[in-house]
């Protein structure tokens, strides 16, 4: 148990966060390029060996991705692709590892809050999505050590699994 | 025309109906006995976003910052609300790995006794000593979520759900610290951080006498 569809949502809202700061076009082909290369990588044949990686490619890039938060100014239009392209790779690749692909419609749809979020930076309240983005890498952090962590009752199978 | 006066019930009557409304609530808030409660995202997450409210130490700690922050103005009333989740989360990896640290409890006692203070007299502290307080404080209550931390069965869950609640409770904080600009904002405010260190003091006696 890695948290499921955890990972990739909180990169969702990493990402819509930062998409945020972009420039509304920008924004919209940020958020096509997550859904259409995440739907594509998702059925992808991605190994089981390769889960620690994955996860941990995947805390990474919250951490990256919720960092462009705290920057000024507007996101450029090919970092912002960049970021986005990341960010469907990650969030692809471990719903590719998920037992159920349906988990990927849990995780893409928060990426939507980039609208809200930009909304509150036109309103001048960008400090609020500065510390909703601390939160994310905070957990992050935390997400990414626990792979580190000799194993804990939460990471052994029981029954159920 | 006859009109009937609507009897007003007795205190008995009264009595029954909060008696009949407390029923309803403990069947609502009645749980069955899941065996695998904690599993899963909704276990994990569920219990994490719970654990800052089973203890009125961790809450009102946070509550605290939220309030103190609020007093302080910019940049730390939003200063505050990022360093304390930030330094949680490094105190509950010190925990997970077991590193050893003075008695928390003790530690997270003084940190309600100092917040408590801070907010009572609207300490004016500056930007890195109001920092490093807060900082040092979010540590020991990190601590103590991080060595509970391994017993949860999701534990990536358990800490997305305890880093989200400890962060709403520094905005219900916030949310308080704004009454300082109504009248008599401040009393009340400043009667919170009364509270808050005696229930410090509190918490100090029962750490001192295990």
């Amino acid at each position: 148990m890695r948290g499921g569809a955890l990972p990739p949502a909180l990169l969702c809202v990493a990402l819509g966060l930062g998409l945020a700061s972009a420039e509304a076009k920008a924004a919209l082909v940020g958020l096509a390029v997550l859904v259409v290369m995440a739907w594509a990588i998702a059925f992808a044949p991605i190994p089981g060996s390769w889960a620690d990686t994955v996860f941990l490619g995947c805390w990474t890039s919250i951490i990256a991705t919720a960092a462009i938060v705290h920057g000024s100014g507007t996101l450029k239009d090919k970092k912002g692709f960049a970021f986005s392209l990341n960010a469907s790779v990650w969030t692809g690749s471990v719903i590719a590892l998920a037992p159920s692909k349906m988990e990927l419609l849990e995780a893409l749809p928060l990426a939507l809050c980039a609208w809200p979020a930009a909304w509150a930076r036109r309103r001048g309240q960008a400090v609020v999505l500065k510390v909703l983005a601390s939160w994310l890498i905070a957990v992050a952090v935390l997400g990414a050590t626990l792979q580190f962590l000799p194993v804990t009752p939460g990471y052994l199978p029981d029954h159920m699994d | 025309m006859v009109c009937r006066l609507r009897e007003r019930p007795s205190i008995r009557q009264r009595a029954l109906g909060w008696l009949e409304v407390a029923i309803a609530f403990g069947i609502a808030e009645a749980t069955p006995a899941y065996a695998h409660v904690g599993t899963g995202f909704p276990g994990g997450f569920e219990s994490g976003f719970r654990h800052p409210f089973n203890g009125w130490d961790h809450l009102l700690a946070m509550v605290s910052v939220g309030i103190w922050g609020a007093f302080l103005g910019r940049p730390l009333i939003y200063a505050l609300p990022v360093i304390f989740p930030v330094m949680m989360v490094g105190g509950a990896m010190l925990g997970m790995f077991s590193v050893p640290m003075p008695p928390v409890e003790l530690g997270i006692a003084v940190s309600l006794l100092m917040l408590g203070l801070c907010v009572c007299f609207a300490i004016a502290a500056p930007v890195w000593v109001a920092c490093a307080i807060v900082a040092t404080f979010a540590v020991f209550h990190g601590y103590a979520h991080g060595v509970e931390l391994p017993s949860a069965a999701d534990p990536v869950g358990y800490s997305v759900g305890f880093v989200l609640t400890t962060g709403l409770l520094h905005v219900l904080g916030i949310g308080i610290g704004l009454l300082n600009g109504r009248p008599k904002g401040i009393f009340v405010t400043r009667s919170l951080g009364a509270a808050v260190t005696l229930a410090g003091v509190w918490f100090l006696c029962l750490a001192l006498s295990r």
